[in-house]
């Protein structure tokens, strides 16, 4: 338990020692903030309560987008580095290497939310917020959020350098995102499309109601790619 | 304290390691000794658990390398080749880290740290970020790391490869004096360098173990048995298979340039085989360009047996 906080702790160090928790932080408070004021400014506008959906929408395209930079250089920048020797030759397991940084990806993403709750507290302050939904809308980013990073874990565990690590996790993220505009006939095709859409996936969450199967695929993802960097790691000492 | 027995490591195409078997004893210093690219780091690599063997086994410290890898990593300390390390670090919080994910206990810890610190005289740099240190100090930061768990072994893979000879000298010293405590397996293509630190060597070439001992004991073996060194114009794998019929050779060492065939031929215990091989020559009207007898250091050892032995082996 003590190896893996220090290997998480390390993990996050290295975010905050490079700029890019900071401009990811600056980026996502400056979109949703955009977000906000327009949807404040819209709803007086309109005379209708304003609600706390739209800022939480910009925030989750920041989380999409920002995905592949979070994740791509965890295994990739150990394999060229050459670190990955120094770190499977102490006693860790593959398993907890791959288990740190997803933990600490998702670190990451509980301290840039943060801050954009201050939105719905400042919306309490002059009208009524729910604040189950937005709790569920936050549970919604938290769970995508960890299916992405463990997917980009997962391309970065192949690839040997993190800008390929970061073309192919984005390539797939917007893969994700348009999946629902090509036509499907087949129903089970239909269906698999469906679950796909990244879309799909939150919509529900934003609006306050937790779909237990959602839910349970958004987990299995993280699981199921978690489970593929592993073993692309243990292959190392075989091939 | 290591065991490797008929260890192959096989990459597609190539044979890294092929078929080596040692020993290394607690509280020895054993040296690494071959060209770059003779299957050292390979060897280096399945010992500290970072990849495993194609066939073969290899125990450190009593455990298994494949089965008790866990047992057998918290046990050793290794440098790799590269040194890689985390260096948007500090050097404190780095061995820190190390030392935590090493299994030193809390309370311990700090101790740990200060006391390898010590050890490799980086005190005053502890607070350091890594990146900004010189190539020597680094090379000071991997040692520390190796040793910060107090590991029973420590596995070095060229630990003064690419510094100067000043700090050559310094981590020389240092490798000397963790042999104290440690049971050190350290590897180098540069012969001197082992001479000096190691109390055995062991010599590989092309993935083959060619020669183990002392110092001492192989240039005596090697010298021992008279070499005599035979350059003969002519076709040369004909003439090395007519020599190796005369009487009293024991093995002949052949590199060819053009139609310049030079053999170095080792006698059994010791005899002169000059005149034989003369006679040989003559018989056969052989243009014999130089016949002498050979000196030879430990230099000229591992020259031949690195450089000559492939040219041998290839068709």
């Amino acid at each position: 338990m003590s190896r893996l906080a220090a290997l998480v702790r390390r993990e996050l160090g290295v975010y905050f020692v490079s700029p890019l928790a900071y401009i990811t932080l600056t980026a996502l408070l400056l979109i949703s903030a955009v977000a906000f004021y327009g949807s404040v400014k819209g709803a007086v506008a309109a005379r209708a309560p304003g609600d706390f959906q739209g800022p939480l929408f910009a925030v989750v395209m920041v989380v999409i987008f920002s995905s592949p930079l979070v994740t791509m250089r965890l295994l990739a920048e150990e394999k060229s580095k050459g670190t990955i020797e120094i770190l499977l030759t102490a006693p860790v397991t593959e398993a907890q290497v791959v288990l740190s940084k997803f933990l600490a990806t998702i670190a990451l993403l509980v301290f840039l939310l943060a801050p954009t709750f201050g939105y719905a507290l400042i919306l309490a302050r002059y009208g009524s917020v729910d604040f189950g939904q937005v709790f569920c809308g936050y549970l919604g980013v938290l769970l995508l959020g960890g299916a992405l990073y463990s997917l980009g874990i997962f391309v970065s565990s192949l690839c040997s350098s993190q800008i390929t690590a970061g073309l192919i996790t984005f390539a797939v993220v917007i893969l994700l995102l348009i999946a629902n505009i090509v036509p499907v006939e087949n129903p089970t095709l239909r269906q698999i499309q469906e679950f796909l859409n990244l879309g799909n996936n939150l919509g529900d969450f934003i609006k306050g109601v937790v779909d237990s199967s959602r839910l349970v695929l958004l987990l299995s993802i993280s699981g199921f790619f978690l489970f593929l960097a592993t073993r692309i790691l243990e292959t190392r000492r075989w091939r | 304290m290591i065991e490797v027995s008929n260890l192959t490591r096989s990459y597609p195409g190539v044979v890294a390691v092929n078929g080596i078997s040692f020993k290394v004893e607690k509280g020895e210093i054993a040296g690494f000794l071959g060209p770059n690219g003779a299957g050292k780091s390979t060897t280096m690599r399945i010992l500290t658990c970072f990849i495993a063997p194609t066939s073969g086994s290899a125990t450190v410290a009593g455990f298994d390398v494949i089965r008790q890898s866990m047992d057998v990593r918290r046990r050793v300390g290794y440098l790799p080749e590269s040194n890689p390390l985390y260096t948007e670090m500090r050097v404190e919080e780095y061995l820190h880290y190390r030392a935590r994910i090493k299994g030193v206990a809390p309370a311990e810890r700090a101790k740990r740290v200060d006391g390898v610190l010590e050890r490799v005289s980086l005190t005053d740099r502890r607070r350091c970020i890594i990146q900004h240190l010189s190539k020597g100090l680094r090379q000071r930061v991997g040692i520390a790391d190796a040793i910060v768990h107090n590991p029973e072994i420590v596995i070095l893979d060229e630990p003064t490869i690419g510094l100067d000879p000043a700090q050559v000298r310094e981590i020389r010293e240092l490798i000397r004096a963790l042999g104290k405590e440690h049971t050190v397996l350290f590897s180098s293509h540069i012969l001197s360098e082992v001479e000096k630190v190691c109390a055995r060597v062991l010599i590989i070439n092309r993935g083959r173990l060619v020669e183990q001992g002392t110092p001492e004991e192989i240039a005596n073996r090697l010298m021992k048995t008279g070499r005599v060194r035979l350059e003969i114009r002519g076709e040369g794998r004909a003439m090395k298979e007519t020599l190796e019929t005369v009487p009293g050779v024991a093995r002949i060492l052949w590199a060819q340039k053009g139609d310049l065939n030079t053999y170095v031929v080792e006698s059994s215990d010791g005899r002169d085989v000059r005149g034989d091989l003369f006679r040989c020559c003559a018989s056969k009207g052989w243009e014999v360009l130089e016949l002498a007898y050979e000196r030879l250091s430990l230099e000229d050892v591992f020259t031949l047996l690195t450089e000559t032995v492939p040219q041998e082996a290839a068709p």
